[in-house]
């Protein structure tokens, strides 16, 4: 609903395309195969998984992104090496799309960036993260891959408000000797994405909110959160029903939207089937809202399919 | 910024835990607290156990709910450390070491260990008053039960009142507009640093 006068810039990883002006390009919608806890994975330190179960997760995420015209990532989580190898392997049999590699290891995530530049999956592959916990020895693994997007997390530990965020970025701040979008730059890495990192509700997760929305203004570079972990850090919902959390899942991702998201890591995988359609919905309404301010939305974007 | 509360004789106040999370509260008068690591486990007997999946805001919590009751002498950890993030390292380190003038937990292994909403003096009164008995692998619900009830026995309540944080709440400024950043139509902008949205002059 805003229309930004700094020049927005697109960042294309793969084929699929962030950011511009909110009503113009559809959200990147990214769900998150194998992470911790999925029951499809038997053995998460060999990386063995249940192959029909996860082929159908990730044609019905396919499927949901042809239908509503939302873009979609494959977000892997691997908590080895060898996890890794696995996932990459069966990402290259059964998705087309880029990816987005993760881990909360910092020696498998950069194992996996060399990994997917040997197998020529680096120009369609994601980091995620550049933090203020990246180390020299993982920003030196990076640039000597092949790598050249990532999600940069602009969590301040120091100072978790929009302009705490806003140093780590941009100076560092007092936990990091540069921004983190410097850092990011000397490692190799151009198509940058920008995520304020979500705390628990009552810790400060709106905030995420405000500071998509100030990134836009400010530097123009696309802006997106894994807004879902404040829904499922929530305990006062634990004990609410399965649909109850799903509607609550949609609107906190409705809500990022709204606040000039580009792009949602939206959780688990199984979660597309609400999350699709709720995404879709909130472009519509985003495309209406400014269509009246010269932005046109692009010709796959849901307002053109879906009404 | 801290306060004292009237209520030296029960160990805690009537608000005890005073922050929110996802835990268990059992008996306030209670010697232990458990905390379960990326686990979810029963720990009968503890004044209050939960699990605990980060090294920052989690761990926050855990050293104000426990240094808000005088009671509170042990914190058990448990559980399965969450990998990454490696909450129980960093509240060993933290007991171990404390914080540095940024509030980095000195000596964690954590990915972002930093204390944001705690003053130093509370991190002191956390070594003072709680000792950690690290049981991190720990799965064992029998085997909890026990060392909770072992260190139940052990100890008496800390000789002080309960040590209450309350986080400062930041002055209010004077809002100044500067020029819009952000174009909402009909002649009316925002200013994305002040959050101010404003009709423009002509």
């Amino acid at each position: 609903m805003f229309r930004f006068k700094h020049e927005q810039t697109i960042v294309n990883v793969g084929g699929v395309k962030f950011g511009g002006q909110p009503g113009e390009l559809p959200t990147v919608l990214c769900g998150t195969i194998f992470y911790q806890g999925h029951r499809i994975v038997q053995d998460d330190a060999l990386g063995v998984f249940d192959r029909l179960a996860a082929e159908l997760l990730v044609s019905r995420q396919a499927e949901l992104s042809e239908e509503t015209g939302n873009p979609a990532i494959l977000h892997l989580y691997a908590r080895t090496i060898e996890a890794a190898e696995r996932y990459l392997a069966f990402a290259d049999d059964a998705w087309d799309g880029p990816l987005i590699i993760d881990s909360a290891d910092p020696s498998v995530r950069s194992a996996s960036a060399q990994l997917v530049s040997e197998i020529g999956y680096a120009d369609k592959s994601i980091y995620n993260s550049i933090s203020v916990a990246t180390g020299e020895a993982e920003a030196q693994a990076i640039r000597d891959s092949e790598m050249d997007s990532a999600i940069i997390l602009a969590y301040n530990p120091a100072n978790s408000s929009v302009d705490g965020s806003l140093q780590v970025l941009e100076t560092g701040g007092s936990v990091k000797e540069k921004g983190l979008i410097s850092l990011a730059n000397d490692a190799g890495l151009v198509n940058l994405l920008i995520d304020p990192g979500i705390v628990p509700l009552g810790s400060g997760a709106g905030s995420a909110l405000r500071f998509s929305v100030v990134v836009k203004a400010r530097l123009g570079l696309p802006t997106g959160s894994g807004i879902h972990n404040a829904v499922s850090a929530w305990p006062w919902l634990r004990s609410a029903d399965k649909a109850t959390k799903w509607c609550c899942d949609a609107a906190a991702s409705a809500l990022q939207l709204g606040a000039a998201g580009d792009f949602l890591l939206y959780g688990p995988i199984e979660s597309a089937k609400f999350i699709f359609p709720a995404a879709a919905m909130a472009d519509i309404m985003i495309a209406e809202a400014v269509r009246d301010l010269e932005i046109e939305p692009a010709l796959e974007h849901p307002l053109n399919r879906l009404v | 910024m801290t306060k004292e509360c009237s209520n030296s004789l029960r160990g805690h106040d009537d608000f005890w835990p005073p922050v929110c999370g996802d835990y268990v509260v059992g008996d306030p008068e209670a010697k232990v607290a458990v905390v379960t690591l990326a686990s979810r486990l029963r720990a009968e007997g503890a004044a209050i156990s939960g699990p605990c999946k980060t090294e920052n805001l989690g761990v926050e919590k855990i050293v104000a709910n426990t240094i808000s009751n005088c009671n509170i002498r042990f914190l058990i950890i448990c559980g399965v450390e969450s990998k990454g993030h490696l909450p129980g390292d960093t509240l060993l380190a933290l007991h171990r070491n404390g914080i540095d003038e940024q509030g980095r937990i000195i000596g964690s292994k954590g990915a972002i260990p930093f204390i944001q909403n705690l003053p130093p003096e509370a991190v002191r009164r956390f070594q003072e008053q709680v000792e950690l008995i690290d049981c991190i692998g720990l799965e064992d619900e029998d085997e909890i039960a026990l060392q909770i009830e072992r260190y139940n026995r052990l100890a008496e309540p800390y000789p002080g009142e309960p040590f209450l944080v309350v986080k400062r709440k930041a002055a209010r400024e004077e809002i100044w507009a500067g020029e819009g950043d952000l174009i909402l139509g009909a002649e009316t902008a925002m200013d994305t640093a002040a959050w101010l949205v404003f009709a423009e002059e002509n």
